[in-house]
This record gives C-alpha cells, sequence and structure tokens, in this order.
C-alpha cells in the first residue's frame, strides 16, 4: 500500500474584501479532499484563478483554511507547521523574489542558515547547488542583475538547499521562454530521478503537466475536477490529451 | 539551540549585506546624525550657551542619532523581505519573529554604538562635549537599544498588517517619540496630557538619566527602574501581537499578496 505524505480532507477557503462598505466574498477553495504519495510528482493542473495557488499555500502554511484538516507525515497542522515539518518542505515560486542586492551565493546562503545548516555542510551544499542548476557564473552576481531564467533556477537550488522530502513547485516556469521552460523541466526530472523526495506542482501548461507528473488534479474555481494518472484521466473522459479531457470535465 | 543560532545569525549576515551595500544605509548610519550633531551644536554656539546647556541640547541629539539608527535597522528585518517580495519565502522556512528581530537588533546596537562613538567625537572636537562617567553611557545606551527594539517592533507589528504602503513610520516613529520624551527640552515644560504619555515611553527615563550624568534633575522618581520594566512590558506585549498578526494574515492571505 501506499504511504501519502500530504492528506487534505474537506478543506475551503473564502477571501472577504471590503470595498466602500461593500463586502465581496470570493470561493477560492471548495471542499477539497485528496492525498499526495511519497516520491511522486502531483500536479494541480487549472487555468490561472483557479484556486491552485492558494491550495499550494495552504499546504505550506501560509494560509490558513477557513475548514477541513490537513495531515503532513501523518501529523495534524493546526495553525502552523511544526518545525521538524517545515524543515523537510520547501517551495520554488515561479515568480521568485529574494532581497534584491544579496547575490545568488549569499542568498543560498542565508536560506541555508535559515533551515540550520552551517559550516562546511552549508558550503558544500550551496556549491552543490550552484554546479547542478548551473550558477557558476551567476555566483557572485546581485539577484537584480539577474535574468528571469537564472532567477528561477536559483529559486530552484534554493528551494533544494535543505535537501526537502516534499518540494512544492508553484508554476516553475511561468513567463519562462520556451528554452528555458525545457531546461526547467529537465532540473526538476534530475531532480526527482535523483533524490527521494515528492514534488507537488502547480501549472497551467498542459504539456508540462504531462511531461512532469505521475498524478494530476484538475482544479477549476476551487473544486477538484477529477485526480488520477494521465492515462486514468483520458480513460475516464475518453479524451486522448489533457486539454480535451479539462474541457469535457468543466462542461459536464 | 545551535540551529536558534544560526537563524539569528542569518539574519545578521542578510543586515550585513545590505548595510553594505545600499547608500541609504550610509546616509542613515552618518549622514543625518552628522548633520544633526553639526547644526545643533553650530547653534548653541551662535546663541552663545552656557557648556550645561549645550551638554543637554547635544544629548538629546546623540539620543536621537543612536535610537533612530537602531529601530531603523530593528525595522528593517521585515522591511528588506518586504520590500524584496520574498516575505513568504522567509515563513516558510523554520524562523520565528524573534529570530528576525533579534538578529536585526544585534546589528542595529554594533551601529547604534559607531554612531554614539562617532557623534561624541565630532561634539568633543568641534564643541568641546565632554561624555559623562562610563556607568551613565552604558545604562542610557543599554535604554535607548531597548527603546529602538520596541519601536522597531512596533513598526514591524504594522508593517506585517499593511505592508509597504505603511513603512513610512519606520523613519516616523523615533521622531515622534523624541518629541514627546524631551529631546531639546526637559519633559515638565510639555502639557500635563503630554507628560502623562511621556512617562509610558521608556525613552524618557533614559534620556533624563544620561543628562543626570551632567547634574540635571531628574523630573520622575524610580525613573531608570520603570523604563526597564517598561521596555521588558513592551517587547513581551509587541511579540505577542506581532505572532497575533501573522496569525492574521494568514487568515486573509494577505501574506501572500505581500509577496507579489
Amino acid at each position: 500500500m501506499k504511504q501519502y505524505i500530504v492528506q487534505l480532507k474537506n478543506i475551503s477557503k473564502i477571501y472577504t474584501s471590503l470595498l466602500f462598505l461593500n463586502r465581496r466574498r470570493t470561493k477560492a477553495l471548495d471542499n477539497i479532499s485528496l492525498e499526495i504519495f511519497q516520491n511522486e510528482i502531483f500536479t494541480l493542473l487549472g487555468p490561472n484563478g483557479s484556486g491552485k495557488t492558494t491550495l499550494l499555500n495552504t499546504i505550506i502554511g501560509q494560509i490558513l483554511p477557513d475548514n477541513g484538516e490537513i495531515y503532513i507525515f501523518d501529523t495534524k497542522i493546526k495553525t502552523s507547521i511544526p518545525e521538524k515539518i517545515k524543515r523537510k518542505m520547501n517551495l520554488c515560486s515561479g515568480n521568485p523574489n529574494f532581497p534584491w542586492c544579496m547575490t545568488v551565493k549569499e542568498i543560498l546562503k542565508f536560506y541555508g542558515l535559515l533551515y540550520g545548516i552551517s559550516g562546511k555542510k552549508l558550503n558544500q551544499q550551496v556549491n552543490k547547488y550552484i554546479t547542478i542548476f548551473e550558477l557558476e557564473k551567476y555566483a557572485d552576481v546581485r539577484f537584480d542583475e539577474l535574468s528571469t531564467g537564472t532567477k528561477q533556477r536559483l529559486a530552484l537550488a534554493k528551494s533544494l538547499i535543505n535537501e526537502p522530502e516534499i518540494l512544492l513547485l508553484d508554476e516553475p516556469t511561468l513567463g519562462l521562454d520556451p528554452e528555458v521552460s525545457i531546461k526547467i523541466r529537465h532540473f526538476i526530472k534530475k531532480i526527482k530521478q535523483e533524490q527521494s523526495i515528492t514534488i507537488i506542482l502547480t501549472t497551467h501548461y498542459m504539456k508540462e503537466a504531462e511531461e512532469l507528473s505521475d498524478r494530476i488534479a484538475f482544479i477549476n474555481s476551487g473544486k477538484i475536477l477529477t485526480i488520477g494518472t494521465i492515462y486514468e484521466i483520458y480513460k475516464n473522459t475518453n479524451t486522448t490529451n489533457l486539454e480535451d479531457a479539462f474541457l469535457k470535465l468543466v462542461h459536464l | 539551540m545551535k540551529k536558534e543560532f544560526l537563524r539569528i545569525f542569518a539574519y545578521i549576515y542578510r543586515n550585513y549585506v545590505f548595510a553594505v551595500r545600499n547608500i541609504f544605509t550610509f546616509f542613515d548610519l552618518l549622514f543625518w546624525p552628522i548633520i544633526g550633531i553639526i547644526s545643533i551644536g553650530m547653534m548653541s554656539t551662535f546663541l552663545n550657551l552656557d557648556k550645561s546647556l549645550l551638554s543637554f541640547l547635544l544629548t538629546g541629539t546623540i539620543t536621537s542619532g543612536v535610537l533612530q539608527v537602531t529601530q531603523l535597522e530593528v525595522s528593517y528585518g521585515l522591511l528588506y523581505e518586504i520590500w524584496s517580495k520574498s516575505i513568504k519565502q522567509i515563513f516558510i522556512t523554520p524562523t520565528k519573529h524573534y529570530h528576525y528581530i533579534l538578529g536585526s537588533w544585534i546589528v542595529g546596537t554594533i551601529r547604534g554604538l559607531i554612531v554614539f562613538i562617532l557623534l561624541s567625537i565630532i561634539s568633543y572636537y568641534l564643541f568641546g562635549f565632554y561624555l559623562p562617567k562610563i556607568d551613565y553611557i552604558i545604562v542610557s545606551l543599554l535604554g535607548i537599544f531597548l527603546t529602538g527594539l520596541i519601536l522597531g517592533m512596533f513598526v514591524n507589528l504594522f508593517v506585517l498588517l499593511y505592508g509597504q504602503r505603511v513603512d513610512i513610520i519606520a523613519w516616523s516613529v523615533s521622531v515622534l517619540t523624541m518629541l514627546i520624551c524631551g529631546i531639546y527640552y526637559p519633559v515638565n515644560i510639555l502639557p500635563k496630557w503630554l507628560i502623562k504619555i511621556a512617562e509610558f515611553i521608556p525613552l524618557t527615563y533614559f534620556l533624563e538619566y544620561f543628562r543626570k550624568g551632567y547634574g540635571f534633575e531628574e523630573s520622575f522618581k524610580y525613573g531608570l527602574l520603570k523604563g526597564f520594566i517598561l521596555c521588558i512590558v513592551y517587547s513581551f506585549i509587541l511579540f505577542y501581537l506581532i505572532n497575533l498578526s501573522h496569525h492574521h494574515t494568514k487568515k486573509t492571505g494577505s501574506i501572500i499578496r505581500l509577496s507579489e
């Protein structure tokens, strides 16, 4: 039996905004339940504003759900993720932002220290990920002088600095040109091959989901439409590509 | 325990990098405090003030410089992440609020100490200003550093709740505090209601103690004790409120908006 790492039970989230005494309520997550298994790439696939990033932020403890339960490594998460679990998780955002005047090396060192890594081990980790993500010639370049693609590779390097067991990738190829996107996807596959890691990916690119995922959850308007392997989704929707499958599920 | 120190050290490291790479931190450290001490000193010379009044004014100016530098550094603890839009990245790590507050405060006290030494040397050479006995200096400086910590935490509380749009508080809070605490005048010349407010600000007592070193009378009994007790009480209250506001930002999702 497969062991799940993350389990969500009936997660709901409503955002409330107040504009000139006019209260607006937006349902971001609607009764979401799912399990994510060890060492799989689990993809949340959906259009912009579908709730996938909100769900990812809920898993990583940056958004508190209104209802529902979250279990990570069998621990029920209450108002914040315990330190011992935080040490085993990390996130790479599609729109990476780091302190603007720090260099690539300094950023990796800074985050390494925050995860409690020091001395020789820290230097080894920093150099290891600088090499893996081909950042050698940018090691002493400030963050605000990096290109978008290099920033993204740095974000991936930073997300692995603590050798996480759960890696969350939030639209990792967002806004990148095709060539760099291919490179980033290549890095993600490499990480998966070389490390025992569970990856939770959000994307709105069908091709990316198809190429990387072990299982996919279609999400739209805060609801999960279906969960399964690509083969299961094709079979259940009687389609041959993810785009058609998604459209079919949305119009059901 | 080692990991706790490493996290605090991480913020010392980050603040250090910012301090050496950004021109505005140089202005915070040197430009404004030096402009302040020279202009007040020149004004005192022009008004032909005696030594004791000159000391009264210059202690206010030195305190002002040290306090502002320390408070700003503590505020930068969070502001650097807000300006970089990387606050989310920080809070997914095992960081707790006291890590960046303490890390930034340590850098703030070092910077504050540099400002203190520099302003004292300038005041000595230009205006013949002497520092009081060492015990007055140590106690007053400790009090000023603690006040800087509290004011910095106060800024952090608002920045965490409202983001970059309220970052102006960082440059105004210590100025406003000094106005109430008697920066260039004794507190007892203030309106009664303002004196009441001053009694709740620890800096009032530390500034008076600093001036006691030059023979000025204190306006309040047990001033130092009150000052340190207020510092301890306020830091616990603010720490609790910062945690509470972080919880609130996770509920409203605003912590994510601060990173976009």
